[in-house]
């Protein structure tokens, strides 16, 4: 009997501990991060961000997947709010068609935080992103740069691969990109969709082009899982690195390993890690609805600019263009070397 | 009245329709496309109808047998991320290598149409074992194993497949992609597997009338149950080429060939009430869907107009078979 009782005490002593243990008390909340889709690897490893950089500053993160429909995320967004967490990260499906659910959770009481996708329809608690459109921006100056040195002035045929035409990141690069062109009229832009973001539409598009345009100077292509099918059918068609100059955006680790093989000559990067961390640092602000206060932030290294907007507070990171000489930085997601220092908060 | 002449001209003529709108077609884009009438051109529509036209084969079989199978598009992501995860170097690959360098063909061959095999075998094993609605069945598929590519990749992708396997894909052969010839030599054996053997005679008259089949002696379930494991392993072999393709795996590799591959068999005359069909029509629907893609390619167009165009065709298609029907009783 004595031996069962202590057994039973045992049991209940253990269970409490559990239920005390640090993890369990160190926790100030969670936070759910509504992720897009889990098809590309930046999605992917800003899941990993995220959830580390807000362990670093005490909040157990909980992911769900739209699967890239938005009608799924609406549904979820639902769900959540009805779970009343501290937080909610918002990475859009449709940057528009959020908009509802992002008032319907603030109405509620629960602070909603915009990751890489801006959304500046409705009002928001903080926003952390490169930008799209900057991104398409940063390509087109580089573009400019190399078309220069292979032909002595801005001029030459460029193939622009976009991802799903019905994705407003995509477009955003593409306005980004095509506005920053408008002032070479000796380029000539050919602009199409790899439809769903699939590599071998991709590959096609590339194939195609090659044989009705085999002028092309430069393919650009909107991420870097696409640049890896157009590598393919290039090589099919008998080209080697460098023969035609290629541009992708996003940073993955494929197209790192494009510019290290030669057939890529520049990446533009969004700063995934810098931008997941930026949320962390203003997660207790945000959690216990603080002001935050505009200026620069030094954010993993990258001088950062949060301004107040019609839509929140807004930080905006620096996408970097990654070239055969900077591409083994660590700093670069696509290197997937996650900074081990903890994150601390913006006091 | 009609001449037995006349009768076996319109016969002709509605057995081949849709090879005669595929010539149309090219003669049409050729005219009017600029820089359409090449050979390279050419070449491209022949190759990127490999890997949905390798799909169809499939689909084809199953539907002809009266089923339908809505995996096969998941199947050969799972086929292509294997492969990249076995025989790809960067990334989530593994870099497995052999000695000699070339046994990693036959090997990674054998694996994806294994995988293939087996997704097939489950939903045979489901449909005809268990007499559960193989629309059911395969949309289940269809949906976990894409789940499973994804958590096998964990979201990341494999690059960089094996030199000896990338030559396939790169390698020409009379002016055509290798590739290209596998799809071809595929759909000729086909071919003659569904319209010269009893495994295809037997298939299509089960998909007529199973019961009536059965009847006549024929091992429906068996059969069936083989059409299911085919299907799944020509999944497996669209799969392997679409590694070969991309050189590698992302996550949602091959994401829409579900519906392209589709349109392809209903364009090529097969029904999708079963028992009615032939592969080579087949294969002219994929060429068709490839060269208008091509088209919209070349003219720059928005690629919505490639699904309204697509959607468009498939209508048309299953207007002319009916049509087909009324002409063949009128002439009857």
């Amino acid at each position: 009997m004595n031996r069962l009782r202590r057994l039973l005490t045992a049991s209940i002593a253990i269970a409490a501990m559990g239920v005390v243990s640090p993890a369990f008390a160190d926790t100030k909340g969670k936070i759910y991060y509504m992720v897009p889709t889990l098809l590309d690897e930046f999605q992917t490893e800003s899941v990993n961000a995220i959830t580390k950089f807000m362990d670093d500053v005490g909040y157990e993160v909980v992911t769900l997947n739209a699967d890239n429909k938005t009608d799924l995320q609406q549904s979820q967004m639902n769900d959540t709010i009805l779970q009343k967490p501290s937080a909610i990260i918002l990475a859009a499906v449709d940057f528009n068609a959020l908009a509802p659910s992002i008032d319907k959770a603030r109405a509620a009481g629960i602070p909603v935080m915009i990751f890489d996708r801006q959304i500046t329809s409705t009002p928001s608690d903080l926003t952390s992103v490169a930008g799209t459109i900057e991104i398409g921006q940063v390509a087109a100056g580089e573009i400019q740069r190399l078309l220069k040195e292979k032909n002595g002035a801005v001029k030459g045929k460029v193939l622009q691969v976009l991802g799903d035409p019905a994705d407003p990141y995509s477009l955003d690069i593409q306005k980004g990109f095509e506005d920053k062109m408008k002032e070479f009229p000796g380029v000539q832009i050919i602009s199409l969709p790899a439809m769903q973001w699939e590599a071998s539409n991709a590959g096609t598009i590339v194939s195609d082009q090659m044989v009705a345009n085999p002028d092309i100077d430069l393919i650009f292509l909107h991420a870097a899982h696409l640049s890896v099918a157009a590598v393919a059918a290039l090589e099919a068609k008998g080209k080697k690195p460098g023969d035609v100059m290629m541009i992708s955006s996003n940073g993955a680790p494929v197209g790192l390993d494009l510019i290290r093989k030669g057939w890529l000559n520049v990446e533009v990067e969004q700063p995934l890690y810098a931008q997941a961390a930026a949320l962390a640092m203003f997660a207790d602000k945000v959690v216990n609805k603080q002001e935050i206060k505009p200026g620069n932030y030094n954010v993993l290294g990258l001088d950062s600019v949060m301004t107040i907007e019609k839509w929140g507070p807004n930080i905006k990171i620096p996408g970097a263009a990654i070239t055969k000489e900077n591409v083994d930085e660590p700093r670069f997601w696509g290197n997937l070397k996650a900074p081990a220092d903890k994150i601390m908060p913006v006091q | 009245m009609t001449s037995p002449r006349q009768r076996a001209t319109a016969e002709f003529i509605l057995d081949h329709l849709v090879w005669f709108m595929l010539a149309a077609v090219l003669i049409a884009f050729s005219i009017f496309v600029p820089n359409f009438f090449q050979i390279g051109i050419f070449a491209n529509i022949v190759e990127q109808s490999t890997f949905v036209g390798v799909m169809a084969i499939g689909l084809a079989i199953v539907i002809i047998a009266g089923h339908m199978d809505l995996s096969v598009e998941s199947t050969a992501a799972l086929a292509a991320m294997i492969t990249g995860i076995l025989f790809c170097s960067r990334g989530i690959g593994m870099g497995l290598t052999f000695a000699p360098e070339w046994l990693v063909i036959p090997v990674s061959l054998v694996i994806s149409l294994a995988v293939g095999g087996l997704i097939g075998f489950l939903n045979g094993f489901f449909t005809i074992k268990l007499k559960m609605n193989a629309f059911i069945v395969t949309l289940a598929s269809y949906i976990w194993v894409r789940g499973l590519v994804v958590a096998i990749s964990g979201g990341r992708s494999a690059q960089d497949l094996s030199p000896s396997l990338r030559s396939i894909g790169i390698e020409q052969v009379l002016y055509i992609p290798l590739m290209a010839w596998i799809a071809i030599i595929c759909f000729v054996m086909f071919s003659f597997i569904m319209g010269r053997t009893p495994f295809g005679r037997h298939v299509t008259l089960i998909g007529g009338n199973a019961v009536a089949a059965f009847r006549a002696g024929i091992k429906v379930d068996r059969l069936m149950f083989i059409s299911f494991i085919l299907a799944g392993a020509i999944a497996g072999l669209a799969g392997w080429l679409l590694a070969i393709r991309t050189s590698g795996a992302t996550a949602n590799l091959g994401t829409g060939m579900l519906f392209n591959a589709f349109a392809a068999v209903v364009i090529g005359g097969v029904s999708l009430k079963g028992g009615v069909g032939k592969l080579p029509g087949v294969y002219a629907g994929v060429l068709l869907l490839s060269s208008i893609h091509t088209a919209i390619n070349l003219m720059g167009l928005p690629a919505h107009y490639t699904q309204v165009i697509l959607g468009l065709l498939v209508l048309a298609a299953v207007l002319l078979d009916t049509l087909k029907i009324q002409i063949r009783q009128r002439f009857a």
